[in-house]
């Protein structure tokens, strides 16, 4: 065994099998390519294309812009009073 | 003001995984450990550029979640109050970014929470419901999105993910924070962060591929 659960390394399990265990499969970090299900259903692959370009993409969304001066004056003048 | 011991739901966080710091987005910033020894002694010009350092960061995660620049304000001026008052219990067992991201977090939270926001809560995020399941139907066969979302829109589609999915996946994948930092940031479980994560970005996914579609019709 690899390690994984048993409904991992049937040879075909469900649509909602496979989702079911999708979070977890992000989280060992190891390419998902190699999925059997994946192989075989579109709708699936097209979903975790889908959620791994979400994450690539989330990347650039840093940074904001900075708080206005007028914060740092708040600030600055309650730690005075 | 008082800098006694915080409740247990604002000890500092704990060690941060040693792997992968070349992939991490908060790594050490040069010269904050000095800053942070001298605050921690009551050096308001060190406080000054912790402020310098750090603020950004926190506007932002501010900002992200309530989308309002008078109120991310406010909340960062909140945040960086709190700051002065508890820097001395940091103790350096995690990164001062986490730890400061766990201060701005809970202020964030207690601002919604006053608001009176639907599903600010992990807990409440976390009950299951039909949406959060797996799809059967898990959209049209020729339609993805790889490709076709630009900065705007990704934006415009986090500012409309509930709350509680919003803040987990605004410091997972937007800031880089591994899940452990979060769990202990928002005192759940590394796998409620998970979880957390996934549905945010399922619903994120229906958000963006909802706005395809109306912008193909």
């Amino acid at each position: 065994m690899n390690g994984l659960p048993t409904s991992l390394v049937r040879e075909t399990i469900s649509c909602e099998e496979f989702q079911e265990k999708l979070p977890e499969l992000f989280e060992s970090g190891r390419p998902l390519d190699s999925e059997e299900h994946l192989k075989t259903c579109k709708q699936c692959a097209a979903l975790v294309s889908d959620l791994q370009y979400i994450a690539v993409q989330a990347k650039l969304l840093l940074p904001l812009h900075d708080p206005s001066p007028a914060v740092w004056e708040k600030i600055e003048a309650k730690l005075n009073e | 003001m008082s800098a006694g011991q915080p409740p247990a739901s604002e000890q500092p966080a704990i060690k941060a995984k040693p792997n992968n710091q070349h992939l991490r987005r908060n790594p050490p910033i040069a010269g904050e450990a000095e800053a942070i020894a001298a605050a921690q002694s009551g050096d308001p010009r060190a406080f000054e550029t912790l402020y310098a350092l750090h603020k950004r960061r926190v506007y932002s995660l501010c900002l992200r979640m309530l989308s309002n620049v008078a109120e991310a304000e406010d909340l960062t001026q909140e945040a960086f109050l709190q700051l002065y008052r508890k820097i001395s219990t940091f103790r350096g067992d995690s990164a001062f970014s986490t730890w400061l991201h766990r201060l701005a977090v809970n202020v964030v939270l207690m601002h919604l929470r006053k608001k009176g926001l639907p599903q600010v809560s992990l807990e409440e995020t976390l009950e299951p419901s039909q949406d959060d399941g797996p799809r059967k139907d898990i959209g049209a066969r020729d339609l993805t999105l790889s490709g076709s979302i630009d900065r705007v829109t990704l934006e415009r589609a986090v500012e409309n993910l509930p709350p509680g999915y919003r803040l987990v996946f605004v410091l997972h994948d937007v800031e880089g924070y591994e899940h452990n930092e979060i769990a202990e940031m928002l005192d759940c479980s590394i796998g409620n962060s998970k979880s957390q994560l996934h549905k945010a970005r399922m619903k994120l996914r229906d958000l963006l591929r909802t706005g395809q579609r109306k912008e193909v019709a």
